[in-house]
């Protein structure tokens, strides 16, 4: 008999991805769980394994296709012993194609792991095509876009709740964020104020296990306390007291204040620790940390493509950090002159653009940096064109879109493409062409706060340069002050000042670049960064 | 655009104002939406005006005097005279206050009321010609659309209703004396609730059916309780009969009718009512200009989301499809509207329940024990005998049951069947429970007020999970 094989969800959520290739042909024979294509979602090359034994009767998308999740890719010639279908043996009527239509993804769900979706009377997922849950959870599900026949239910025979609903949300948010990782994840595109960068990350509540919670089924206070507790965003039941009043817990104001005293300094510790750009993220995984010790997630999907890059890059690529400060007080003033002219061109001019083109000048003087490690041939291949990759966490996890031709391109084409880029890229509607053929890249780890990180190389490329934040600091001026800073006060020689002073991060492959050249590099981007007219020349 | 039309836009525009219609009206109007509702006939549509609620009203109008005329068991020795007219002005004022009030709620939150039929003009708008020579039309334009015309009693050819001979549901509960000989052509639901009605009020009932049974949607044992209790009442079940010709006589009608097999009766009597199903309306809607085409029965075809094949166009309640039930109608309505208001509604009622308004009651929601099982279910049944229910015999109606249908293995509730008194009441907790994911235990485990018919259905609970108290356990 005929199986047919409808694409299945193997991704998040996703609903369409792309055949890359096929690893079967026409008329070859195939057992369970044998590779039959390669699929790609976003980020994601994902292999879909065969769900019977039988013969590959018919492909039906080609290589290269984008297809629906639900829709039939492949369908199998079988032997009608196996157990799965119990309908005809007949082997084309589609009244019984449909069926074992069925039976084949249900198969292939039970098999992988992966949830099939698309056949609302398929048992494995909703017994008899329903989902038992109440109307309030299916309308939550709705809400957050959430599959409600894939989440488990913790309720009686399985019945789904709203805090179910909610669990599954978190982890889906979860596993496509990237928790708290080395620098290049943490990066955010565009380079805004210092200030408001690390007022954005501290400013989402992120309460945390590290200070103590009394965590009491009910507590007493008065009205005016509670209001305060709420203001604070603070639990009354976590507050830590020793009275009582009618054998209840009875919590003052003071308490209240100090313990969200603690509860902000312990979220100001976490979020150096949540580098990534997760709002939300942050705030469900802390919540959940603090409810259950420990919790399990399958490390899979696009986590895991992410994490293997990582290791391939970090284990193949001895790398060396190179830490470096510069001081932009003068790019700080030309920037913040030349974003009134781009706002009136209808832009945003972020510090992202000139950070790329005092990156293109050290590439120019030192190409080393700017070059691939060919271990099959046995050659470094220097490129002569400058495509540098921008890290940009997504709700997806971390993405390194391209923006091609840096050199030959203006602040504000740079800006634009950039950010069109990153914004396609936290769509999910970036081509996976846009992601590919970078020379060099840069992350911008300072958005979201923090000065020196250690970059991972994004690999086959041989360096990266971390950006930190820009912050005011006490600096001790002994040149001439530059043309233009005497608006801060006239600085003269020998005093301390308060600069703004930029970190830089660079992570160099040291199997084709040496210390030095490092140094090298990042002393002509700091020369440019620190005189924005320099890359005027 | 005719001359003289007066071209006005609105955001939503509904078409009929039955419980789908003004529902959607409704509730568009309270998310924000400039909603215009356009009626031809009368606020409420067929539930409020002629059906729904007057055969409601007449039947609590029967059973009253019915009641008084049979409680000698209880000492109660009367013999009420029906003044049929006077019950059919009690009837029309009840009708008159919900119309009126479904009209003062639609002007209260801002819904603009047309008089007049609407066909559609192109996409995107809509003739609505008022009713009566030289009243003139008006045009609409809409951004969107619901279709909420409702349905009509079908028509055996040769049956035309008239209002006086041949009655539909509609002449059936306009008539101002009971008739001495009543026929009633179908034993559907509208057929069996007039058939007892009539009977109460003292008509002896004849009762035509093509089938081979009545209520033929309902179980076996459900239905025979009714006709059962039917034949008590004097009605009379004539099956496997076909309705053929009819001729007026000198004080009423004689009907012939025929067998499969060829062979003819005839029946005398005041009136025929012809009640052989209702079919949805979208005859007079002019869907061929925006290009929307019903299904060969007659229905739209909807998505989850209630939109019709042509985009922006929706459809809710009999139009969009069985069951053609108010309740059903108004709870589309009310996800299409908050779906057009941005809303993240769906129609994703796990069960619609039904009611028959027989004596007994037939309440019924969800599967039933075979359904369960052709849906992959392993069906777990309990029941409860009215007899057993301390509440039915003091009423003095123990006939019937309540029956629980769930999943063995989970304890989920899916569906339930029950024939007794107040079964439309009744079934209200079982929806509750299927639409919540309530298992078996849920509902036995709720205390329920003792003494009550609503212990049947936990009993009935309990009966399935196999620790019923007050009946033995199957």
């Amino acid at each position: 008999m005929v199986r047919r094989f409808e694409l299945p969800d193997v991704g998040e959520g996703l609903t369409e991805a792309e055949i890359v290739s096929w690893l079967v042909a026409v008329g070859d024979p195939v057992t369970e769980d044998q590779p039959v294509a390669e699929v790609e979602t976003d980020k994601a090359v994902v292999e879909v394994p065969s769900p019977v034994d039988g013969t590959v009767e018919e492909l039906l998308a080609d290589e290269g296709e984008m297809v629906p999740v639900g829709d039939v890719i492949i369908t199998f010639a079988t032997e009608a012993d196996d157990g799965g279908a119990e309908t005809s043996t007949e082997s084309d009527d589609s009244g019984t194609e449909a069926e074992s239509a069925v039976a084949a993804v249900s198969e292939a769900g039970d098999e992988t792991g992966i949830e099939a979706s698309g056949a609302s009377d398929e048992e494995t997922a909703a017994k008899g095509g329903r989902v038992f849950a109440s109307p309030s959870a299916r309308r939550l599900a709705r809400e957050l876009d959430v599959e409600i026949a894939a989440v488990e239910g913790s309720g009686p025979g399985g019945r789904v709740s709203e805090g179910d609903v909610r669990a599954h949300a978190e982890r889906e948010a979860d596993t496509a964020e990237p928790d708290a990782e080395p620098a290049v994840e943490s990066a955010t595109a565009t380079v805004s104020d210092d200030d408001a960068a690390s007022g954005e990350a501290v400013a989402s509540p992120a309460p945390t296990g590290d200070i103590e919670r009394a965590g009491r089924e009910q507590t007493l206070a008065a009205p005016a306390t509670r209001e305060l507790a709420d203001d604070e965003g603070v639990d009354l039941d976590d507050v830590p007291t020793d009275e009582t009043r009618d054998g209840e817990a009875f919590v003052r104001p003071e308490q209240v204040r100090e313990f969200a005293e603690a509860q902000q300094a312990a979220q100001a510790a976490d979020a150096e620790a949540v580098q990534a750009g997760q709002e939300a993220g942050a705030v469900s995984t802390s919540v959940e940390r603090v409810e259950e010790r420990e919790t399990r997630e399958p490390y899979s999907g696009i986590r895991r493509t992410i994490g293997e890059q990582m290791e391939t890059s970090k284990y193949t690529a001895p790398h060396v950090t190179h830490h470096d400060e510069v001081d932009v007080t003068e790019l700080v003033e030309t920037r913040s002159r030349l974003k009134q002219e781009a706002e009136e061109r209808g832009q945003t001019l972020s510090y992202m653009p000139f950070v790329l083109k005092a990156v293109v000048a050290g590439l120019r003087e030192y190409p080393v940096l700017n070059s691939q490690l060919d271990e099959e041939r046995g050659e470094i291949v220097t490129k002569h064109y400058y495509n540098i990759g921008v890290a940009a966490a997504t709700d997806a996890g971390l993405m390194v879109p391209v923006v091609e031709g840096v050199d030959r391109k203006g602040l504000l084409q740079l800006s634009e493409e950039m950010n069109e880029l990153v914004d396609a890229a936290r769509d999910r509607s970036i081509a996976r062409e846009s992601m590919q053929g970078g020379t060099f890249s840069v992350t911008n780890f300072g958005a979201i706060g923090g000065e020196y990180a250690t970059p991972i190389i994004n690999y086959p490329e041989t360096a990266i340069l971390g950006v930190g934040a820009i912050k005011e600091k006490p600096r001790v001026v002994d040149s001439e002050p530059q043309s233009g800073s005497e608006a801060n006060g006239a600085a003269v020689s020998g005093e301390v000042v308060p600069r703004h002073v930029l970190t830089l991060s660079l992570s160099i492959d040291h199997r084709v670049i040496d210390g030095a050249e490092a140094a090298a590099f990042t002393n002509t981007v700091k020369e440019h960064l620190q005189n924005p007219e320099l890359m005027l020349l | 655009m005719v001359v003289g039309d007066i071209a006005t836009g609105t955001e939503l525009l509904v078409i009929g104002a039955g419980p789908g219609g003004y529902v959607a009206a409704i509730r568009a109007a309270q998310l924000g939406l400039d909603t215009t509702l356009v009626e031809k006939d009368a606020y409420g549509g067929v539930c409020l005006n002629r059906g729904c609620i007057p055969s409601k009203a007449l039947i609590t109008g029967a059973d009253t005097a019915h009641a008084a005329r049979t409680a000698e068991e209880m000492g109660v020795h009367a013999d009420p005279a029906v003044d049929m007219a006077a019950l059919s002005g009690w009837k029309d004022d009840v009708v008159d206050q919900l119309t009126g009030g479904v009209e003062k709620l639609c002007k209260a939150n801002g819904v603009k009321l047309i008089e007049g039929t609407a066909e559609f003009d192109s996409k995107g708008s809509v003739r609505v010609a008022h009713d009566g020579d030289g009243q003139g039309s008006e045009t609409i334009e809409y951004e969107h659309a619901i279709i909420a015309t409702g349905s009509r009693p079908i028509e055996i050819p040769g049956f035309e209703y008239d209002g006086e001979r041949i009655l539909s549901s509609k002449g059936a509960l306009n008539l101002t004396s009971v008739p001495d000989d009543l026929l009633v052509v179908g034993a559907g639901y509208i057929g069996m609730e007039l058939s007892t009605t009539y009977a109460k009020l003292g008509s002896n009932v004849e009762v035509i059916e093509m089938l081979d049974s009545a209520l033929p949607v309902y179980e076996d044992d459900v239905a025979r309780v009714v006709r059962d209790r039917a034949e008590e009442l004097g009605v009379g079940f004539n099956f496997g009969e076909g309705a053929s010709e009819w001729t007026e006589t000198a004080d009423g009608v004689r009907l012939t009718t025929e067998t499969d097999d060829g062979g003819e009766s005839t029946y005398e009597a005041d009136h025929i009512l012809v009640a052989v199903g209702r079919q949805p309306v979208t005859d007079t809607l002019g869907l061929e200009s925006i290009g929307l085409e019903p299904t060969e029965a007659g229905f739209l075809d909807t998505d989850e989301f209630g939109e019709t094949d042509v985009e922006n166009v929706y459809a809710v309640g009999d139009v969009a499809g069985e069951p053609m039930l108010a309740h059903k109608a108004s709870a589309e309505g009310e996800v299409v509207a908050e779906r057009i208001a941005g809303e993240p509604s769906a129609m994703d009622f796990q069960s619609i329940p039904g009611a028959v308004f027989t004596d007994p009651e037939i309440g019924t929601v969800g599967m039933t024990e075979a359904e369960a099982e052709d849906a992959g279910f392993e069906p777990v049944v309990g029941q409860m005998p009215m007899n057993a229910s301390g509440r039915a015999l003091t009423l003095n109606e123990p006939e019937g049951f309540a029956r629980v249908v769930a999943d063995d293995e989970t304890g989920f509730v899916l569906g339930a069947q029950i024939v007794a008194p107040e079964a439309s009441e009744l079934i209200g907790e079982v929806g509750v429970a299927i639409e919540m994911g309530a298992t078996l235990d849920d509902i036995a485990s709720t205390v329920h007020t003792h003494p009550t018919l609503s212990e049947a259905v936990m009993e009935a609970a309990m009966n399935a999970s196999g620790h019923a108290v007050h009946t033995l356990n199957r």
